[in-house]
């Protein structure tokens, strides 16, 4: 159903300009790369006080006040950055486990990390619990772990 | 001397058995991307907390003692799968660019960092709680946050070994 989309995007100019240049697309995945390093620390920083380790001299909810810029103009630089990266090959992409594999996690991902933590940050401490938080912490560290590996793998085995 | 070194190393029965399996350099490749991920995102948020660019509110040595376990673990990992890269294709990275540039700018990071906690460390107690820290840190701080960077984008451009200087070329390492 969706490989007529996957094929309008490997035909578009864009695509073809990203393919055919030399520079462009290292440049495109060093900022990439550079932006996975902050959004992972930026995920990690909150989910390690939700585990009851890293910064716990700080709330859950202040922490994730302070963190949520980087975390989300990292992820919008991620969305920039990966576009290209996607359209440019898009076919192999579509072809590919592990890219839907990396779409999947990144759904649930996000709805863990911009919805369910910021949920759990804006109650009281203790409100969830001991062991939620915990769950919660681990899951987005598995979630963003399998994006990375899935992202990876793309490349490798695909 | 340096280019026997590597011959010698690849000659070696489990640098070929790592190089010929399935997906041992795969498995290796993927584990140092996500344990980049890992140590580049926390010492990322401990350089920008001494430049000042974040977790300003909170104390120098409570986010080096908050983030640090953690971030030795994924530089453990990303020590091993690195040094397990190079050593199952030793003749792959020698004669790389990028492979080069990338080691000596860890070189930086790792004085750099001996460097701050040989001495501007020592007198943290003074600037603890200060949302800026003094210049020497912050210095600090940015130096480690460029050199991480290009320690990244030298990482990822090791696969583009043919985008290089032409008087590196010109060195004929790879013949």
């Amino acid at each position: 159903m969706l490989q007529p989309f996957f094929e309008w995007m490997q035909g578009l100019r864009f695509s073809a300009f990203f393919l055919e240049s030399v520079w462009p697309t290292p440049i495109v995945q060093v900022i990439h790369l550079s932006t996975v390093a902050l959004f992972i620390g930026s995920v990690l920083v909150v989910d390690l006080r939700l585990l009851g380790r890293g910064l716990i001299d700080q709330s859950i909810s202040e922490l994730t006040r302070k963190v949520q810029p980087f975390l989300l103009w990292s992820f919008v630089v991620l969305v920039l950055t990966g576009i290209p990266q996607m359209s440019s090959t898009a076919l192999k992409q579509y072809y590919s486990p592990f890219f839907w594999w990396k779409m999947g996690m990144v759904f649930f991902g996000l709805i863990v990390t911009f919805g369910v933590r910021r949920y759990i940050a804006s109650k009281e401490e203790g409100y969830f619990g001991l062991v939620w938080p915990k769950v919660i912490g681990l899951t987005s560290i598995a979630l963003w772990t399998s994006v990375t590996i899935g992202a990876r793998l793309i490349g490798l085995l695909s | 001397m340096l280019r026997e070194l590597f011959e010698w190393v690849e000659a070696f029965p489990s640098s070929l058995s790592l190089r010929e399996s399935l997906n041992g350099y795969v498995y290796c490749l993927t584990a140092h991307v996500a344990s980049m991920g890992l140590v580049a995102g926390l010492i990322g948020f401990w350089d920008m907390r001494l430049a000042g660019l974040a977790l300003r509110g909170i104390r120098v040595t409570k986010v080096q003692s908050g983030l640090f376990p953690l971030m030795f673990v994924g530089l453990g990992i990303n020590a091993i799968t690195g040094i397990l890269m190079v050593y199952a294709q030793p003749m792959r990275y020698y004669p790389n660019f990028w492979f080069w540039m990338k080691m000596g700018m860890l070189v930086v990071v790792a004085v750099n960092a001996a460097y701050f906690h040989m001495n501007i460390e020592k007198s943290v107690d003074k600037w603890d709680s200060d949302p800026i820290a003094p210049l020497q840190a912050r210095v600090a701080g940015y130096v480690s946050l460029a050199f991480w960077f290009g320690i990244i984008a030298t990482g990822r451009m090791v696969a583009y070994s043919g985008l290089v200087p032409q008087w590196w070329l010109d060195l004929g390492l790879g013949s």
